[in-house]
C-alpha cells in the first residue's frame, strides 16, 4: 500500500520564548507563557493516495503544526513523517516538487503585482514553464470566478478574492499532494462553496491527487472528506470515515435543548447516564444551547427538572442524529467554540 | 506504485527550475518599482544630498586651504600657483572618493536591506513559508532578489556618478577599462555573496535582523572607507590599521580602493593613499567572492535546518 | 487634554518597547552608541585624510565645527526617522495602523509619543559623541554657565522643529509606497547639505544659501555651535545676528513649522482616506 502521507509517532514541542527588557515574570506567569508547548503528541496517520483526508479539531489542536511539518517547513522533535514516500526531515526536495499548500487568511504575495502576476511568480519557483503557467492561471481564474480581477493589484482584492488567488496559486503548480489549512476561513458561503466544489472535483477526477484538509467547520469535513482524523491538544483521538465516526456514538443518544440562558452546569457532569455535554450561549436571544451525549434516554427527565428548578424555561428539546461535532463532544467533553 | 507521474530531477531540469526562480523573484522588484515611481525620488535623488554634503566638506577644506595659501606672503607667485594646483588636485581626488563611495554605498545598502534582511521581511508578510516549501534552490531566490534590486540600485549608482561628474565637476581618468570592469563586477559578486551569507543568518533572527542591518551602515561606511581613502586609517597609530584590515573583509573596501586607483590619474595616486596594487586587490576580491558564495551555500542549508528545528521559518513578529 | 496625555504615554511606551526589547540591555546601549559614533568617525577620518595629504598643519577650527554639527545631527536623523517611520511600519510591517487609526485618539499625538523614545536614546548618543570628541579628539567646547538656559531653550525648540518636520513627512508618507529607507537617508541628507551642519553655508552657491536660511534647523545648528564653542572663528553665514535674534527666529520658525506640520499631516490623511491608502501594503 503506498501512502501519500504517513506519520509515525510524530511529536513537535515548541521551546518557550525569551523576553527582554521586561519585568521579571512570576513563576505562574512563566509556566503559563514561557514554558515549552507540545503541539503534536505522538501523531500516527496514514493518508492513501487519491484520498481527501480531513483533520478536524479546534484552534490550537495542532493541525497547522502538522501541515507545516509535512510541507517541509518545520522539523519534528521526534517521530517520522513521510510525504510521497520521502522523509520530510531528510529528503525535502522530491517532496517539494510534489506538494503545495494554501492557508486560510493568508496574506502572501506582493501588493504592487496583479493577481495573475503573483500566481505566475510563485509558479516559477516550481519551474513551471511560463506558457503552461499562464494558460493554467487563466483557466483557474475562470473556474474560481476571478477572471474579472486578473489584472487588479493584489492590495485591491477583497479577502475572498485574495483567498481565491491563493487557491489558484496552490493548483497552478499541479501538485500531487495539496495541503489545505482552513482554506475557507472567513469566506462567504458562495466563495467557500466554489472552493469546496473545485477541491472535490480535483481529487475525484484525476488519479493520484491527494488532499489533506484541516478545518474546524464540521459540515465542511463531513461533506468533503473520505476519512477524518479528530485531533485535540496534539493527539489523534479518532480516525475513520465520517459515517464510521458517527456510528461510534450511535449507541449513544444525542439530545439538543434550547433553554433560557443558564450559568450553572456543574450538576450535569455528575449526573448518571450523561456521557458528555456542551453548552453555547446565544447573547442575542439570551438563550443557551445544550447538547447532551447520553448513554440512553434515562437522564432526560432529570435534566429537564434540573433546568426548570433553576427557574429557566425549556424552549425546545430534540433528539437528533449524531454529527461530527457530537463525536468530538463525546470524545473530549466540549464543543469547538 | 504511485499513480502520480514521476518528477524530473536531472541537472537540466534543476538549471531550468532555478533560472525560472531567479526571473520570478526579480520580477516584482522590477515591475513593482516601476509601478510606484515615487521610488525615483526616494532611492535615486534624495540619497544624492547626503553624498553632496560629504563633497562639500572636502570642498570647504579645500577653500580654506586655498585661502590660507593665498594669504601666505612667504610664497612666491610660482609656489603659490603650484600649491593651489596641488590643492585642486587633492580636492578632486577626495571628491571623486566620495562619489565612488556613494556608488558603492548604493550596492551595499541593497545587499543589506533588499537581500540580507529581506528574508525576515518576507516572513513578516507571509511569503517565506511559500518560498521555503518550493523546490527551487534558496540561492536562486536570493539571486532573484539581487537581480531585481540591481535595477533600482544601478539607477541610484549611475545618478551618483553622473552628479559627481556634472554637478561636482569630478574628473575621472580611466587608463585600463578592462581592469576597471573586472574589479567592479568581482566586487559586486563578492558583495552579493556576502549578502546571501547574511541572509541565512537572518532566517534565525527576528527583529535583530533589522537592527543588525542598521548597525552595518555607518560602522561599515567607516571601516570600509566609503567616503575617504581607506589608507587614511593607517595614519592613525594602533587601532587604525586593525580597523582597515577588519573592514577589508567587506569586499567594498578593497573594491573601492582598486576603483580609486583605476579611475584617478597617476598625479592623484598620492592623494588616495592606496592600500595595495590593483592586481593584489583583485586577487583577494576573487577569493572573497568564491569564499562568500560557497559559505552562503552551506550556511543557507545549515541555518534553514536550524530554523526549521526551532520553528522560526513561519512565525511572524518575533 | 487627558486623552492627549494618555495617548502620548502609551505611544511612548510602545515606541520604547519596539526600539529596545529586541535584544539584551547591554547590546541595546552599545547599538545606540556605535552607530552615531561610527558616523562621527567617518568625519574624523575625512579630516585625518585632509591633514595627511592637503594641509599638514591641520585646521582644528573647521574640525570642531563639523564635529559639533555632526553630533547634533544625530538628533535630526533619529528624530525624523522615529517620526515618519511610524506610519510606514504600522502600515506595512505590523499592519496595525487601521486599528490605531480608528481608535478615538489623536493620531498626531500618537506619532509624537512613538518618537519620544528616539529623542531619549539620541540625547544619550549626542552626549556620548560630544564627550568622546572633547576627551579624545581635542574638540573645543566651552559652554559657559550663563549660556546654559539659552542652550536648553534652543535644544527644545530644535527638537520641536524636528518633530514638526517628521510629522510633515509622515503626512506625505500616508500617500507613498514603502520608502522608509529612502526617506531615512534622503531627508536628513537635505538638512545635512543646506543647514550648515558640517561646513559653513558660504561653501554653497547663493541659491543653496537661500534654502539654508529658510530652514529653521540652520538657526538651531548655528546658535548651538555659538553657545558650545564661541571661539571657533569659522564663518557661520549668520554673522550679524546676535544670539537672541537667532533664538527668536528659531522660535518663530518652530511655530510656523508646527502649524505647517498639522496642515500637511491633515492633508495627507485626507487624501489617503480618499484614495483608500490608509492601510495599504506595497511590499515588493
Amino acid at each position: 500500500m503506498s501512502y501519500a502521507v504517513e506519520t509515525r509517532d510524530l511529536t513537535r514541542v515548541f521551546a518557550g520564548k525569551k523576553h527582554r527588557f521586561r519585568r521579571k515574570r512570576t513563576a505562574d506567569e512563566a509556566d503559563e507563557h514561557l514554558g515549552p508547548v507540545t503541539a503534536l503528541d505522538g501523531v500516527s496517520i496514514q493518508i492513501r493516495e487519491g484520498e481527501l483526508f480531513g483533520m478536524l479539531g479546534p484552534n490550537g489542536a495542532g493541525k497547522t503544526t502538522l501541515i507545516k511539518i509535512l510541507a517541509t517547513l518545520l522539523l519534528p522533535t521526534s517521530g517520522q513523517a513521510f510525504v510521497a514516500g520521502h522523509d520530510v526531515a531528510k529528503d525535502p526536495f522530491p517532496i517539494r516538487q510534489r506538494i503545495n499548500m494554501v492557508s486560510g487568511g493568508e496574506t502572501s504575495g506582493y501588493g504592487l503585482l496583479t493577481a495573475r502576476e503573483n500566481v505566475w511568480m510563485f509558479s516559477q519557483f516550481y519551474g513551471v514553464p511560463s506558457r503552461v503557467s499562464k494558460a493554467r492561471i487563466d483557466e483557474l481564474m475562470h473556474v474560481f470566478g476571478l477572471w474579472d480581477k486578473r489584472d487588479a493589484k493584489v492590495r485591491m482584492l477583497s479577502t475572498g478574492q485574495r483567498q481565491k488567488m491563493n487557491m489558484i496559486r496552490g493548483f497552478v503548480t499541479d501538485p500531487d499532494i495539496l495541503f489545505l489549512d482552513e482554506p475557507t476561513l472567513g469566506l462567504d458561503v458562495n466563495a467557500a462553496r466554489i472552493i469546496r466544489e473545485y477541491v472535490l472535483n480535483w481529487v475525484r477526477s484525476q488519479k493520484g491527487k491527494t488532499v489533506l484538509l484541516t478545518t474546524h467547520y464540521m459540515a465542511e469535513a463531513d461533506q468533503m472528506c473520505d476519512r477524518i482524523a479528530i485531533i485535540d491538544k496534539g493527539k489523534i483521538l479518532a480516525c475513520d470515515t465520517p459515517e464510521a465516526l458517527k456510528r461510534m456514538i450511535r449507541t449513544e443518544t444525542t439530545f439538543r435543548l434550547e433553554v433560557d440562558a443558564i450559568r450553572d452546569t456543574a450538576s450535569f457532569s455528575s449526573m448518571q447516564g450523561v456521557k458528555n455535554f456542551s453548552l453555547t450561549n446565544d447573547i442575542g436571544t439570551n438563550r443557551s444551547h445544550l447538547t447532551f451525549i447520553l448513554e440512553d434516554e434515562g437522564p432526560v427527565a432529570e435534566i429537564l427538572s434540573l433546568i426548570t428548578s433553576q427557574g429557566k424555561k425549556v424552549h425546545s428539546l430534540q433528539k437528533s442524529e449524531p454529527t461530527l461535532e457530537d463525536v468530538f463532544i463525546s470524545m473530549v467533553g466540549r464543543g469547538f467554540e | 506504485m504511485s499513480a502520480a507521474p514521476a518528477r524530473r530531477t536531472d541537472l537540466r531540469y534543476r538549471l531550468g527550475l532555478n533560472a525560472r526562480a531567479v526571473v520570478g523573484r526579480s520580477y516584482p522588484r522590477i515591475i513593482g518599482a516601476n509601478r510606484e515611481p515615487s521610488w525615483i525620488v526616494f532611492e535615486a535623488f534624495l540619497p544624492l544630498l547626503g553624498i553632496a554634503s560629504y563633497v562639500f566638506i572636502y570642498q570647504a577644506f579645500g577653500t580654506r586651504t586655498i585661502a590660507a595659501i593665498v594669504a601666505n606672503d612667504s610664497l612666491t607667485q610660482a609656489e603659490r600657483e603650484a600649491a593651489i594646483a596641488g590643492a585642486h588636485l587633492w580636492v578632486n581626488a577626495l571628491v571623486a572618493t566620495v562619489v565612488l563611495g556613494g556608488t558603492m554605498v548604493a550596492f551595499w545598502l541593497n545587499v543589506l536591506w533588499s537581500m540580507a534582511s529581506q528574508l525576515y521581511w518576507e516572513k513578516e508578510i507571509g511569503n517565506l513559508q511559500l518560498y521555503m516549501m518550493a523546490p527551487m534552490n534558496r540561492m536562486a531566490l536570493l539571486g532573484g532578489m539581487a537581480v531585481g534590486g540591481m535595477f533600482m540600485t544601478s539607477v541610484r549608482a549611475l545618478s551618483t556618478l553622473a552628479a559627481g561628474v556634472i554637478v561636482f565637476g569630478v574628473v575621472f581618468q580611466v587608463a585600463d577599462p578592462l581592469s576597471l570592469l573586472a574589479v567592479f563586477f568581482v566586487t559586486l559578486i563578492a558583495l552579493y555573496g556576502m549578502g546571501m551569507m547574511f541572509a541565512s543568518l537572518y532566517l534565525l533572527w527576528g527583529r535583530e535582523a533589522w537592527n543588525l542591518s542598521a548597525l552595518m551602515e555607518e560602522p561599515i561606511f567607516f571601516s570600509s572607507g566609503m567616503y575617504f581613502p581607506v589608507g587614511g586609517l593607517f595614519k592613525i597609530p594602533g587601532w587604525g590599521p586593525a580597523v582597515a584590515l577588519a573592514g577589508s573583509l567587506v569586499p567594498a573596501t578593497l573594491g573601492l580602493d582598486a576603483l580609486r586607483q583605476l579611475t584617478l590619474g597617476p598625479a592623484s595616486q598620492a592623494a588616495i593613499l592606496p592600500l595595495a596594487p590593483v592586481s593584489t586587490e583583485l586577487l583577494i576580491l576573487c577569493v572573497l567572492a568564491v569564499g562568500f558564495l560557497v559559505l552562503a551555500r552551506y550556511a543557507l542549508a545549515y541555518l534553514e535546518v536550524l530554523a526549521k528545528r526551532e520553528g522560526k521559518l513561519t512565525s511572524r513578529h518575533q | 487634554m487627558n486623552t492627549y496625555w494618555r495617548t502620548f504615554k502609551v505611544a511612548a511606551w510602545l515606541g520604547w518597547e519596539m526600539d529596545s526589547n529586541w535584544t539584551e540591555p547591554w547590546l541595546f546601549v552599545i547599538y545606540s552608541v556605535v552607530k552615531p559614533v561610527a558616523g562621527a568617525f567617518i568625519l574624523v577620518l575625512m579630516y585625518v585624510v585632509f591633514v595627511a595629504i592637503g594641509r599638514p598643519q591641520g585646521d582644528p577650527a573647521a574640525f570642531s565645527y563639523l564635529y559639533i554639527g555632526n553630533s547634533f545631527f544625530i538628533f535630526v536623523a533619529s528624530v525624523l526617522f522615529g517620526t515618519f517611520q511610524v506610519i510606514q511600519s504600522d502600515r506595512e510591517w505590523y499592519q496595525t495602523i487601521r486599528y490605531v487609526y480608528i481608535s478615538p485618539i489623536s493620531y498626531y499625538v500618537y506619532i509624537v509619543g512613538r518618537a519620544a523614545s528616539k529623542v531619549a536614546v539620541s540625547s544619550f548618543a549626542v552626549a556620548i559623541t560630544l564627550l568622546f570628541g572633547v576627551f579624545f579628539l581635542n574638540v573645543s567646547i566651552q559652554l559657559s554657565w550663563t549660556a546654559i538656559p539659552m542652550f536648553l531653550a534652543a535644544t527644545a525648540l530644535g527638537l520641536t522643529v524636528l518633530l514638526a518636520i517628521g510629522i510633515c513627512l509622515g503626512g506625505i508618507s500616508f500617500l507613498t509606497a514603502k520608502h522608509t529607507h529612502g526617506l531615512a537617508e534622503g531627508i536628513p541628507g537635505l538638512f545635512y547639505v543646506f543647514c550648515g551642519v558640517l561646513f559653513p553655508l558660504s561653501v554653497l552657491p547663493s541659491w543653496g544659501r537661500a534654502i539654508g536660511q529658510g530652514i529653521p534647523l540652520t538657526y538651531w545648528f548655528d546658535i548651538t555651535r555659538r553657545l558650545l564653542a564661541p571661539s571657533l572663528g569659522v564663518d557661520t553665514t549668520l554673522t550679524g545676528y546676535d544670539d537672541l535674534t537667532i533664538l527668536l527666529l528659531l522660535l518663530v520658525s518652530s511655530i510656523a513649522f508646527f502649524a505647517l506640520s498639522i496642515l500637511i499631516f491633515k492633508t495627507g490623511e485626507y487624501f489617503a482616506r480618499k484614495a483608500g491608502k490608509i492601510d495599504m501594503t506595497t511590499s515588493y
